[in-house]
């Protein structure tokens, strides 16, 4: 846990005095990504609780997961679907999903 | 398979990645809001309208020292005849309006509405009759000024007014009122037509200052003595 959060600081930081801006046509696919990798991050916790957490599968589902979400809102971007909302909506509530769950595990220990 | 170092390689792994792109997406957050067109707008606009009113100021202070300086040269009389500053005193007011009489058959229409050349008239005979300064809806009518048709209205001082045209003159009440109201005068003639003139005489009224810019560009004045 505490590796965890130190990396997380650690790429914050370098992020930070990187100096790197993501163009604005841009920001949305990385938005998505951002949330997408949240999600796994939040996924692979609840795993850890429940005991059921395999490496390989957070790892592909961690990448696999940021990219195609800002494939797919590529995707429907140029084919003019809003596809953004859409993973904002399902991501968002399995992140919310998986944040109860944890404090429901937290409680009962 | 499910070693812990691997395990724990993999989250600090996704963790890095993940609080690197927090951090990427809150920098260029934080840098788009300056970028976003709609602040851009905000800003040039402000800027703009901070520029302009500076301009404003400036040209007021101008405008303050040049009156200043041109009223203490200038005589009395130069002021009201050059329209500097508004003028008051007794005169009479002249509302002139259309008719409302029904067109008969073949008559022409524009028998029927105030044309430039009834202001003028009206003007003229104002002047003859020792009107010390006019003006037509709010205009001052000095010596550049000019009255002419402009479609459905009359442009005076480059302002186009439609009627009913209210003319202020200062002079002999008395005198004024006649001019207009003699016999086979404007009012009589105009009348036939059914144009309504109303005048009515005033013991005070105020006429504004001619607000155009005096710019000559051909005639320069020449120093009295130097003539030829």
């Amino acid at each position: 846990m505490i590796y965890a959060i130190a990396s997380l600081v650690i790429g914050a930081l370098v992020g930070y005095f990187c100096n790197i801006t993501i163009p604005v046509e841009y920001s949305k696919l990385f938005s998505v990504a951002l949330l997408a990798g949240f999600d796994a991050v939040f996924g692979a916790l609840k795993a850890i609780f429940l005991k059921t957490f395999d490496n390989l599968n957070f790892l592909t589902g961690f990448f696999s997961n940021t990219l195609l979400a800002a494939l797919l809102v590529y995707l429907g971007d140029n084919l003019s679907i809003d596809l953004y909302y859409v993973a904002l909506f399902v991501f968002g509530l399995r992140i919310f999903k998986n944040l109860s769950y944890l404090r429901h595990c937290l409680i009962k220990k | 398979m499910l070693s812990l170092k691997h395990t724990r390689l993999s989250i600090v792994l996704a963790c890095f990645i993940l609080g690197f792109m927090i951090a990427v997406q809150f920098h260029s957050t934080q840098n788009s809001l300056k970028y976003l067109t709609q602040y851009q707008r905000t800003e040039e606009l402000s800027q703009r309208l901070l520029q302009t009113e500076r301009e404003r100021d400036a040209l007021k202070e101008q405008i303050k020292n040049g009156t200043a300086v041109q009223t203490t040269n200038l005589t009395d009389s130069a002021i009201v005849e050059a329209g500097i500053s508004a003028v008051e005193g007794p005169g009479i007011i002249v509302t002139v309006a259309d008719s409302s009489k029904k067109t008969m058959g073949d008559d022409n229409v524009n028998l029927y509405v105030v044309h430039d050349e009834d202001m003028l008239r009206i003007i003229n005979e104002l002047r003859a009759a020792g009107a010390e300064a006019i003006s037509i809806n709010g205009q001052r009518v000095v010596a550049t000024t000019e009255i002419r048709c402009a479609g459905p209205t009359v442009s005076v001082n480059n302002e186009r007014s439609a009627p009913p045209f209210e003319i202020k003159a200062i002079g002999d009440p008395k005198a004024l009122e006649n001019s207009l109201k003699m016999r086979g005068g404007v009012i009589e003639t105009l009348g036939v037509w059914g144009i309504k003139i109303d005048v009515s005489t005033k013991e005070q009224l105020t006429i504004p200052a001619y607000n155009h810019a005096n710019d000559f560009k051909y005639a320069k004045s020449v120093e009295k003595g130097e003539e030829k």
